[in-house]
């Protein structure tokens, strides 16, 4: 058990190791990389801005009550502008992707595998390699840093509707609370970071759907793996950004 | 305007397209080829007979360079198969076409863009413009018959249509060899003879050399010139048709009854 884990691993950096490789080498795929880039960031704006609209929302109705109890309710603005970008909205933007961009590229890869399309690729003058993966993981490593800079914009209207539900907070006093609160050392690692949580949900999508077998049992195995492996990744890259910043003094 | 290989054959190209040299392969310790010798000559259909899991697909794969040998050589058209570089195995690869045995049409694209994708791809010609390339595709799909199907998707076409559509997509860049990997597996017997017809006029209209693996006897009676019985990982026994179907080996005979 043990050791296949650690076999996992190993053949997790070697694909990940040929990334690096094929994607300094011509020849580029630049259209399909446009196309990936839509679909990934298009198609999943719509789950990704009502998630981040609703955790705003709620998240500032369940914080509200406790704050009231301190008479601290003016700062409510500040303290759900500081979670929301810093945390919930790229790790929930993150998640999201993981489930619907690495299930999507799991699946659809590993159902290329196991009907030779991908070896159709190879013969027909194309690195399958390059044009599925390389592709595919360069857009969502794009993709999901914008799409959470969305989420972290809706997630805050979001917070102030929330504000304003059992209390009186002015379009103008809340964003200028949330600007006054956000600096630099909140917003640039929380972007970083997605960049990374972007990264590994597509080459772990990639990787799980390059070596599927097993027919359809085996992409469906690749889809369900794509998303709990990269789902656990996503939380272990935030884990250790955290302490990297900690480390930094920038918490 | 012709931008694809347009063949002829040649007085000086080599009598044997395809040469096959104490070819191994294992996975594991399963010795699938197992010191397999075979030549194809030009214009000859030369099917591959043998049972499920005897290892027929994995030769055709060694053939394209998909796998790589273990041991042994693969000469295609005059180059060792199991040196080329990338590149130059896209050049070979030109010159020899693949029907996969699922059809292997990329779901998301139209038959137009499956067509044209190995035309793109290989680079054949750079200055192949869009009128070029709607002729041959437009050609390609006339000669399976089926050029009404152009923009639609693969999922809309029956099994056979499928198949028709992999040997156009195969045929568009008018390989010299083609290897065929079980062409009637999963069709019915009326369409299984079709493909087989089909498959023996394309062969006399662009005078291409082919290996056909096959499980199928009324395809293979069609199509073969010669048969190849692969059993244990080696050439156990070749022949015509006629010449097998009445072999005493009791491991041939079994094929034909």
């Amino acid at each position: 058990m043990i050791k296949n884990i650690f076999i996992e691993i190993g053949l997790i950096a070697r694909f990940t190791g040929r990334f690096f490789i094929e994607v300094f080498k011509p020849r580029f795929e630049f259209n399909e990389f446009l196309r990936q880039c839509f679909y990934i960031g298009n198609k999943s704006f719509p789950l990704v801005a009502i998630t981040a609209f609703i955790m705003g929302l709620v998240i500032t109705m369940q914080s509200r009550p406790t704050l009231v109890e301190f008479g601290a309710q003016a700062w409510l603005p500040k303290m759900i502008s500081v979670s929301l970008v810093r945390e919930i909205a790229p790790v929930i933007t993150a998640l999201i992707c993981a489930g619907k961009i690495g299930s999507g590229i799991g699946a659809e890869l590993g159902s290329m595998k196991v009907t030779e399309q991908i070896d159709a690729m190879d013969v027909s003058g194309t690195n399958p390699y390059k044009f599925l993966v390389v592709t595919r993981v360069m857009a969502t490593t794009l993709m999901i840093p914008i799409l959470a800079i969305l989420a972290d914009t809706i997630s805050l209207y979001g917070g102030y509707l929330g504000c304003n539900i059992h209390g009186v907070v002015s379009w103008d006093l809340f964003w200028n609370q949330v600007f006054d609160t956000l600096v630099y050392a909140d917003v640039l690692p929380s972007i970083l970071k997605t960049f990374f949580f972007g990264f590994i949900i597509g080459i772990i999508g990639c990787y799980q759907g390059f070596n599927s077998s097993k027919g359809t049992e085996g992409v469906g195995q690749s889809a369900n793996s794509a998303v709990v492996i990269s789902s656990l990744l996503v939380f272990i890259i935030d884990l250790l950004a955290v302490q990297i910043t900690d480390a930094l003094n920038l918490n | 305007m012709a931008t694809v290989n347009e063949h002829t054959p040649n007085s000086n190209a080599p009598e044997e397209v395809i040469k096959i040299n104490d070819l191994h392969k294992a996975f594991g310790d399963n010795k699938v080829i197992n010191g397999f010798n075979f030549n194809l000559k030009r214009g000859e259909n030369a099917v591959v007979l043998g049972k499920s899991g005897s290892g027929k697909s994995v030769l055709i794969k060694l053939i394209i360079g998909l796998m790589k040998p273990d041991q042994g050589s693969i000469e295609v058209l005059g180059d060792k198969v199991e040196t080329l570089s990338t590149s130059e195995l896209d050049k070979m690869r030109v010159k020899v076409g693949f029907l996969f045995q699922s059809n292997a049409l990329y779901d998301s694209m139209t038959i137009r863009e499956n067509l044209e994708f190995p035309l793109r791809r290989h680079w054949i010609k750079k200055s192949t413009n869009k009128n070029e390339v709607d002729n041959l595709v437009m050609e390609a799909l006339t000669n399976v018959g089926l050029p009404h199907t152009v923009d639609m998707m693969p999922s809309e076409l029956s099994g056979g249509m499928r198949k028709r559509i992999a040997l156009a997509r195969t045929l568009i860049l008018k390989p010299e060899i083609i290897l065929y990997d079980e062409p009637t597996t999963g069709l019915d017997p009326i369409t299984g003879k079709e493909i087989s017809h089909l498959m023996l006029d394309l062969q006399k209209k662009y005078n291409t050399s082919s290996i056909i693996i096959s499980h199928d006897i009324n395809c293979v009676k069609i199509v073969a010139n010669r048969i190849v019985m692969l059993i244990d990982g080696k050439c156990y026994a070749t022949g015509t048709y006629d010449e097998l179907e009445h072999s005493t080996d009791l491991r041939v005979k079994q094929f034909f009854e």
